[in-house]
């Protein structure tokens, strides 16, 4: 975990919602993982005050750089949007722990919701990089919010649409259902994406008797572990903060 | 050849070697910072809150964003003075810098069984005692808005410490300087002003306040201007040191509260910003210094 002053080398829309921005990462700093945040000061300015965090969607040593897929959602991810090739971001990280990566007699099952793509296809292609091609299931609104091919690096992902305009007409957990069968306690669900998505593959997990992780998502002060903002509820009693023993864990852990 | 200025800060009977600290809450129990900024700089840390019992906290969510501010409701969470004792306090002590414990307990008895048992332990320079939390059903605040509690509050604490106590006040009161007098009356090395505004965010879709108890306590920017008049009152009723803070993000900042009067000042939401930010007040406030007093000709 450092603060760091990485330069953007390309800043560029996916989709009518999501961009991606990848940004140089100095051999210096300790290579993230799939799963892993970092948080951004979107602007000197004291509104919007808070950074900002993202998760990694991937992570090149030997091109020394790092990137993210966000979303347009307020006025901080706003101003990013209008940042340039060459400009410099203040960035925390990495922070958090990531998704544990799955053993090899393992079959990773992994799904995105929405935003959840980015920290996904980082460990897709980490999953990849161990010589398996992992199960891939991303879910949207529509067709339009489907990113560019070229951000999804030859992964194919199935596509789920709630509206059918295109792939899969359904949610991804109308989607995990009509598949339910082909799940088996040697699967290894990996979700990312809204509340009841995660719950859905949390529910499926149970049922099957298969291990299941999810990247949760809480507001966040300091991204460090020192103000116990972050906090999420667990099973068995008290809170774990989302920036330190997080954001990633263990389905049964959470208190859904 | 530039001779260093005299930046030390007494409180009571013990000297802090710069008037920036970072505030109770907002740096955890210190560690979490340690890499991202050089500890050895802090004039002190304000740890977490420490109660008699662990505490998990409030109901999430905790945050929200504010303009220029953040309303938070974390409840106090923190791991009790015990394993403050055997767990966090070893840590701290290895700290480059002065460590002040921040204080909380719903009763009285509980305020003074913390300290006692901080005490035994003898390394931490001094206490704040957190008489101003607007987030928890008992205790905090209702210490706070009442001079008589404050008095018998301050009263007994100083009798089990002889090292700095520092009464850290809540602006949520009609009159802050009446407060502060009291703490002062009952022997008060230091007042810290301002804990966190009461404040409320709905959200207009489910018609229901975000944070979970409803309220929270502001902090940030936004507060920044009530805080320097608070703390501005509160230098102008009492003899002991102050110890702004309420937004801090740059020098200039920390020198309004400087030339309210305060002794001393903390960081708080700044830090979440921006970890550089206390360093970069405080070298802000030595360049400030330095430039102000240097001879008109060398």
């Amino acid at each position: 975990m450092k603060l760091s002053t990485p330069r953007i080398l390309f800043n560029r829309p996916l989709c009518s919602d999501f961009y991606e921005m990848a940004f140089t990462w100095e051999p210096l700093l300790t290579a993230p993982l799939p799963g892993q945040f970092f948080t951004l000061r979107v602007s000197e300015d004291s509104a919007p005050l808070l950074r900002r965090p993202f998760a990694f969607s991937a992570f090149n040593a030997a091109a020394g750089s790092a990137s993210m897929i966000y979303q347009i959602r307020g006025r901080g991810t706003g101003l990013l949007t209008a940042k340039r090739a060459h400009d410099t971001l203040n960035l925390l990280g990495p922070l958090g722990k990531g998704f544990p990566l799955p053993g090899r007699d393992r079959d990773p099952l992994l799904v995105a919701g929405g935003i959840g793509l980015g920290p996904i296809l980082f460990l897709a292609n980490v999953v990849r990089q161990q010589g398996r091609d992992p199960g891939l299931v991303f879910g949207c609104r529509n067709a339009a919010l489907i990113p560019d091919p070229s951000a999804l690096s030859d992964l194919s992902p199935v596509i789920c649409t709630d509206d059918g305009s295109a792939g899969f007409k359904g949610t991804t957990g109308e989607y995990l259902s009509s598949i339910e069968s082909s799940i088996t306690p040697k699967t290894v669900l990996y979700a990312c994406g809204p509340l009841p998505m995660l719950k859905l593959c949390r529910d499926l997990a149970l049922r099957k008797g298969c291990n299941c992780f999810v990247s949760v998502e809480q507001v966040m002060a300091c991204g460090v572990g020192a103000c116990m903002g972050c906090a999420i509820k667990m099973a068995a009693g008290g809170y774990k903060r989302a920036c330190i023993e997080g954001p990633v864990f263990d389905s049964k852990e959470i208190a859904w | 050849m530039v001779t260093p200025m005299d930046l030390t800060v007494k409180i009571g009977p013990a000297t802090l070697p710069n008037p920036v600290g970072v505030a109770s809450g907002t740096f955890g129990y210190g560690g979490e910072y340690e890499g991202l900024m050089d500890l050895s700089r802090l004039g002190a840390i304000y740890t977490k809150a420490v109660t008699l019992e662990p505490r998990e906290g409030n109901d999430i969510p905790r945050i929200v964003e504010t303009p220029s501010g953040i309303l938070n409701s974390i409840g106090l969470a923190n791991v009790g003075v015990e394993q403050f004792l055997a767990e966090k306090l070893p840590a701290l002590s290895t700290l480059p810098c002065a460590v002040i414990a921040n204080v909380a307990g719903s009763t009285e008895d509980e305020y003074a069984a913390v300290l006692d048992r901080l005490e035994s332990a003898g390394s931490l320079w001094g206490y704040e005692i957190n008489v101003s939390c607007p987030n928890v059903k008992h205790g905090g605040l209702a210490f706070g808005t009442d001079p008589r509690q404050i008095e018998r509050l301050t009263t007994r604490l100083r009798a089990l410490t002889k090292k700095p106590l520092i009464m850290k006040l809540t602006p949520n009161v009609t009159d802050i300087s009446v407060i502060a007098r009291a703490a002062e009356a009952a022997g008060a090395d230091a007042i810290s002003c301002i804990n966190t505004l009461v404040g409320m965010v709905i959200d207009t879709r489910t018609r229901k306040p975000v944070l979970p108890l409803g309220s929270g306590g502001l902090s940030g920017p936004a507060i920044r201007p009530v805080a320097v008049a608070m703390t501005w009152k509160v230098c102008r009723a009492v003899t002991i040191p102050v110890i702004g803070m309420g937004g801090i993000m740059c020098a200039d900042d920390a020198l309004q509260f400087l030339m309210a009067g305060a002794a001393a000042v903390q960081v708080g939401t700044g830090t979440f910003v921006d970890p550089e930010i206390p360093i970069r007040v405080l070298e802000g406030i030595e360049e400030y210094f330095h430039s102000a007093y240097s001879p008109p000709c060398r």
